[in-house]
């Protein structure tokens, strides 16, 4: 009785293995393997009937089978402790036919398969042993038979593990001796690092109250942050500090200079502190020493030194920035900026900045920059266009926005702009914008390059005024019609679908177009009905009498339109069909070989091969696929029998049993 | 085993038949220990395994990277988790200055102490190896490669090794002397297998690569006896049936074995222990027949002289505990038990399916003769001496086994391949754990006391160890 349920139950785990295994996958069914796991779950005694039949299946001369059942016993096998008491007994056997270790035991047929089968089982059994392996000697001795004997190569899965999480622990260890050794190193010069800065902080403080003391008696204009904290880069800040200095050298006489000269280099010192400095805060946060005492007071030191730094940096900047300031103001030709990455144009032309950055390489000097920037296509970029134009106080507000010349002054600046923006006309770029808008005269002889001229005298101060210069620059622009859309003629058609012709007033086949909703019922016909049933209205008869013409028209062309179909179709059925290919065959060959007229009667015929469909086309179709068919077939053999090449071919033929076969099908090649 | 208990409890059980029945017990759940690892340092299959004979501690081993190890079996050198692990005290090997040149067929203790162990080797050579310093302290060159050899546990009078080679003869080497003391002619081929009779000390028992089973008494000249398969006897010795009488006809041939034994020693020193190849016709263990055979010729009769006991060769053979029984294994994949007394075979078939053929193989049997444990290619069989029928099948090894070794101690058996592994097979630890709990009751003193009754077997003391082991209080 029992044997006769163990029985029952064996089955149903057996065909769920067979099932199982009995696929081309690269991998177990989920929902087999699913089923497998929930049946063996049950009892022991399907487990011991599964692993009876796993073993059986194992022995199974086909790789994939093998492939397949040792996939399952690796799902059980990790499970299950009972299967893995059962499969261990018999670890030898499983090893020899799934690894194929024993030369007299190779694996059986498919090669590819084998070979992952090998590989699997190999990776398996090393995973097997890590997690099982202590409680196994069986598999303790697969692994080392494979391992040590057999020099099976393993994937060594835990071992990499381990030694990268000993590669990354040795690292770390040696980072952190290396954060030590730097704190030592801070510990034994902590105060003299500190009195260099002190030094240093003192001297620019000194330089700084000496300009200071001369700036002040000049009344500066006061400084603005917002510019000087957009520049951030260092190299900004030197092409700035470069720009203070001729500021300077222009603006100072000699014996300020030399203040300037040593405020620069301190300067550069400074900063450099300022970079050691962060470098030393980071280790002190990094490293953890015993030294904590020290650790707080040297980070609090440290920092404070920071904040000064930072404090006299700023104001360093300020100044710097007082300097470039009253450089514009004194020459107009001082241009700096500088195309980085941060995207920070300086008096440079924006739109051209924007839109083709070469361009932008121009001499500042030349122009003056001032001009509308309402057809500016303003990216949020952090673009700064100072404004040299003497006649302009020049402002750059507003974060990101770039405003400049009369509109600039207004603090309402995005709605004004906006509606300027509005109402702009859209242009195409060239060079004339440089001058859009000038007022100056230009120079009409200086070209930027010294030429002797052996022309006689030239004028160099000639101007061209200003007025003439707009004049000239006046754009001429082509009137563009704009193309009005032509509604479709949206009628129903018969084989379904709407009509797609498009005519202005009246389609030739449905008569006026009238707004039509999707299923292209017109939207008033009912009104119109309406309009036209009173008998007295002369309107509504004249309209009836339209349609009635119009229904009748349709009415005959649908007549001729279904008899014509019906020929047609005769005609294709009878000669079309048989010949077709062949004739095409021929026609592409010919239009291949020949001009754009044969090619192109291809494509009309294969056109009104595509609109025999629409209504619309019908007759137009059928017409010329009538015509064709004679057409192409006398265009061709006018070419290929023509006057030139048909002795020769007729001979051909004659020659050889062509000609009864040209008898038999004259309408074939 | 609650029954047993209460048996011995009330007397009915004799202390060394309840320690027999434990025993058994634990020997047929036998099963591949996962809790005892030896570490074997050895990079060539292992040929061979003995257990020193005084304490039962010591496993020698030697292998055919001309490596021999000593491990301890009872300590355990350090522990991984569950898994006690057991790495060799010492190991000789190639490297060593007079270490052997080829693989090491045979090593053996020497029977009365743990300070010297002998190995034989294919490079032609015996060493005797004093195991405190593990220098060589005698050497014997032989003329062939060296297959087996060994030393009588058995023996007071001499120091023999007798050594199986390549040669048609049987050289005994006196470790004594240093010099060949015998050369004992007969074989036509090469001696796979050596066996000293564990009933006399004189009577040494040689398997060749003919066929050939001989006896010989090392006291005089030429063997005595050949064994032949054809001569067969049905069951065990045909005059006494059932076990009981059996116990106590061996109990009894021990005692004259013993007593024998005394009077040779004493004649031996009367002698004033000269060369023993004198023969005397007075040492009881002879049998009549043989005696008679002896006196028709010093040799043998040539017609006995041809008998072969094993088609091919005889690659293994065991001596029953008690010296009546002799295994013999053959290149024809049978194992055969001859009866020493009437020299027949007694035509027990054992199960085996394969045996190896080319290399000398290495029986054991279990305690008082029960189960003869037999290397069959991959796996090792248990069989039932009397029946033939297998009653285990120990596989882990992953190539041919060549030697098994049951420790009559700890009821363990440990087997050496040519996969360079030495396992261990212990009882399983369920049935040692049921035991403990079982036996973890006031019941165990009785027992114990019961252990101080005579004994017959002098050796059977140390035997009852595990179950000491088994009861701390018994301590």
């Amino acid at each position: 009785m029992i044997m006769e349920q163990d029985r029952g139950e064996g089955a149903k785990v057996r065909v769920l293995i067979e099932k199982a295994t009995n696929s081309t996958d690269s991998e177990v069914h989920p929902r087999l393997l699913k089923a497998i796991k929930s049946v063996v779950r049950s009892s022991d005694s399907e487990l011991r009937v599964a692993a009876q039949t796993l073993m059986d299946l194992m022995k199974r001369d086909h790789s994939q089978v093998r492939y397949l059942t040792l996939l399952v016993i690796d799902e059980l096998f990790m499970r299950s402790k009972l299967f893995r008491s059962l499969v261990v007994e018999n670890l030898d056997q499983l090893l020899t036919l799934s690894v194929g270790f024993r030369r007299d035991v190779p694996l059986p047929a498919p090669a590819a398969v084998a070979s992952i089968l090998r590989s699997k089982a190999i990776e398996f059994l090393e995973k097997w042993n890590d997690s099982f392996g202590i409680y196994h000697r069986q598999l303790r001795l697969g692994y080392d038979y494979l391992r040590n004997i057999l020099r099976f190569k393993f994937p060594n899965i835990q071992a990499n593990a381990a030694r990268r999480q000993q590669e990354r622990m040795k690292r770390e260890r040696r980072s952190k001796e290396i954060l030590l050794s730097k704190f030592e190193m801070l510990k034994g010069n902590f105060s003299s690092i500190k009195e260099e800065i002190q030094s240093t902080l003192d001297e620019i403080k000194e330089c700084l109250d000496i300009v200071h003391s001369k700036e002040d008696s000049k009344a500066m204009i006061p400084l603005d942050d917002d510019i000087t904290e957009d520049f951030r880069p260092s190299e900004l800040r030197q092409i700035r500090l470069d720009a203070l200095k001729e500021g300077e050298m222009v603006h100072e006489n000699n014996d300020n200079k030399v203040i300037f000269d040593a405020l620069r280099e301190v300067y550069k010192l400074m900063s450099k502190h300022l970079v050691s400095i962060k470098e030393w805060i980071s280790v002190l946060v990094r490293v953890d020493s015993t030294d904590t005492r020290f650790r707080d007071s040297a980070l609090r030191e440290f920092i404070d030194i920071r904040n000064s730094l930072c404090a006299v940096k700023k104001r360093c900047e300020e100044s710097g920035c007082t300097f470039t300031e009253s450089a514009n103001h004194d020459d107009k030709d001082e241009d700096f900026w500088e195309e980085g990455p941060v995207g920070a144009t300086e008096n440079g032309d924006s739109v051209a900045y924007e839109r083709k950055k070469e361009d932008v390489a121009m001499n500042g000097g030349t122009f003056t920059y001032e001009r509308k920037n309402e057809d500016l296509v303003v990216a949020p970029t952090s673009n700064v266009i100072k404004n040299a134009g003497t006649e302009t106080i020049s402002e750059a507000h507003v974060g990101k926005a770039v405003q400049n010349g009369e509109v600039g002054s207004s603090d309402s600046a995005p709605s004004l702009r906006n509606k300027l923006l509005a109402d702009a006309p859209v242009i195409e770029w060239g060079s004339f914008l440089n001058t859009w808008d000038s007022k100056m005269d230009i120079l009409a002889n200086q070209r930027g390059l010294e030429l002797e001229s052996h022309w006689g005298r030239v004028d160099y101060d000639a101007t061209i005024p200003a007025e003439k210069i707009a004049e000239l620059n006046v754009r001429a622009s082509l009137y563009k019609e704009d193309q009005p859309e032509i509604q479709p003629c949206r009628a129903p058609l018969r084989k379904g679908g709407l009509c797609q012709r498009r005519d202005l007033r009246v389609c030739p086949f449905h008569g006026p177009i009238v707004p039509r909703d999707d299923e292209g019922r017109p939207f008033d016909t009912s009104s119109s009905l309406d309009e036209t049933t009173p008998p007295d209205q002369e309107m509504g008869s004249v309209e009836k009498l339209v349609k009635q013409a119009v229904k009748n028209v349709r009415a005959r062309d649908k007549e001729a339109v279904a008899k014509r179909e019906r020929d047609k179709q005769a005609l294709k059925r009878a000669k079309l069909a048989k010949i077709r290919e062949h004739n095409e065959a021929v026609l592409r060959d010919a239009a291949v070989a020949s001009t754009s007229r044969s090619s192109g009667l291809g494509e009309c015929m294969e056109t009104t091969g595509e609109m025999r469909g629409s209504a619309g086309k019908k007759k137009k179709t059928l017409a010329s696929m009538l015509r064709k068919k004679t057409l192409t077939k006398d265009r061709i053999s006018q070419r290929l029998l023509g006057i030139r090449s048909r002795d020769s071919t007729q001979r051909q033929l004659t020659l050889s049993q062509g000609a009864n076969y040209g008898d038999a099908f004259p309408n074939q090649w | 085993m609650w029954k047993d208990i209460r048996d011995r409890e009330a007397g009915k059980l004799r202390p060394n038949s309840f320690a027999n029945r434990v025993k058994s017990d634990r020997v047929s759940s036998l099963q591949l220990s996962n809790h005892k690892d030896i570490v074997s340092p050895h990079r060539g299959s292992v040929n061979s395994l003995q257990v020193d004979l005084t304490e039962g501690r010591y496993l020698l081993s030697g292998a055919s990277d001309a490596s021999a190890a000593v491990f301890d079996i009872q300590r355990a050198s350090h522990s991984e988790g569950l898994i006690a692990k057991y790495q060799c005290l010492f190991a000789v090997d190639k490297q060593h200055e007079h270490g052997h040149k080829y693989a090491i067929s045979s090593a053996i203790w020497y029977p009365i102490d743990t300070g010297l162990f002998v190995t034989g080797s294919y490079d032609h050579h015996i060493n005797v190896w004093d195991t405190n310093t593990t220098q060589v302290v005698v050497n014997f060159k032989l003329p062939g490669k060296v297959y087996r050899t060994a030393m009588s546990s058995l023996a007071t009078s001499h120091m023999l090794i007798a050594a199986g080679t390549e040669d048609v003869q049987v050289r005994l080497c006196d470790i004594s002397s240093g010099a060949f003391s015998h050369t004992l002619s007969g074989h036509r081929d090469g001696v796979m297998s050596v066996e000293w009779s564990a009933s006399s000390e004189w009577v040494l028992i040689t398997g060749g690569c003919d066929g050939a089973i001989r006896f010989w008494d090392i006291r005089r000249a030429g063997c005595f006896r050949v064994l032949d398969q054809s001569q067969s006897q049905l069951g065990r010795r045909p005059p006494i049936s059932g076990w009981t009488a059996n116990k106590l006809s061996t109990s009894k041939s021990h005692l004259a074995s013993q007593s024998s034994n005394m009077k040779s020693r004493i004649l031996h020193k009367k002698l004033s222990n000269g060369n023993a190849t004198k023969p005397s016709s007075t040492t009881g263990k002879l049998p009549a027949k043989g005696s008679t055979r002896q006196r028709l010729h010093p040799g043998l009769l040539s017609s006995q002289d041809r008998a072969v006991s094993h088609y091919g060769a005889v690659t293994g053979l065991k001596v029953t505990g008690d010296g009546m029984y002799l295994l013999s294994a053959g290149s024809d994949s049978r194992l055969k038990l001859w009866d020493v007394e009437s020299g027949c075979n007694t035509l027990v078939n054992y199960e085996t399916v394969r045996l190896h053929t080319n290399k000398p193989l290495q029986l054991a049997t279990s305690q008082d003769s029960a189960l003869v444990f037999a290397p069959c290619m991959a796996n090792i069989k248990a069989f039932d001496m009397w029946t033939g029928k297998a009653s285990l099948t120990l596989s882990g090894h992953y190539e041919a086994v060549n030697c098994c070794l049951y420790s009559f101690q700890d009821q363990e058996l440990y087997t050496g391949g040519n996969d360079r592994q030495i396992l261990v097979w212990s009882p399983s630890r369920d049935s040692t754990e049921l035991w403990t709990r079982r036996i973890g009751n006031p019941v165990q003193t009785k027992i114990t006391g019961a252990t101080d009754c005579p004994l017959p077997q002098g050796r059977s003391v140390s035997t009852l160890m595990p179950s000491i082991k088994l009861c701390p209080p018994c301590t």
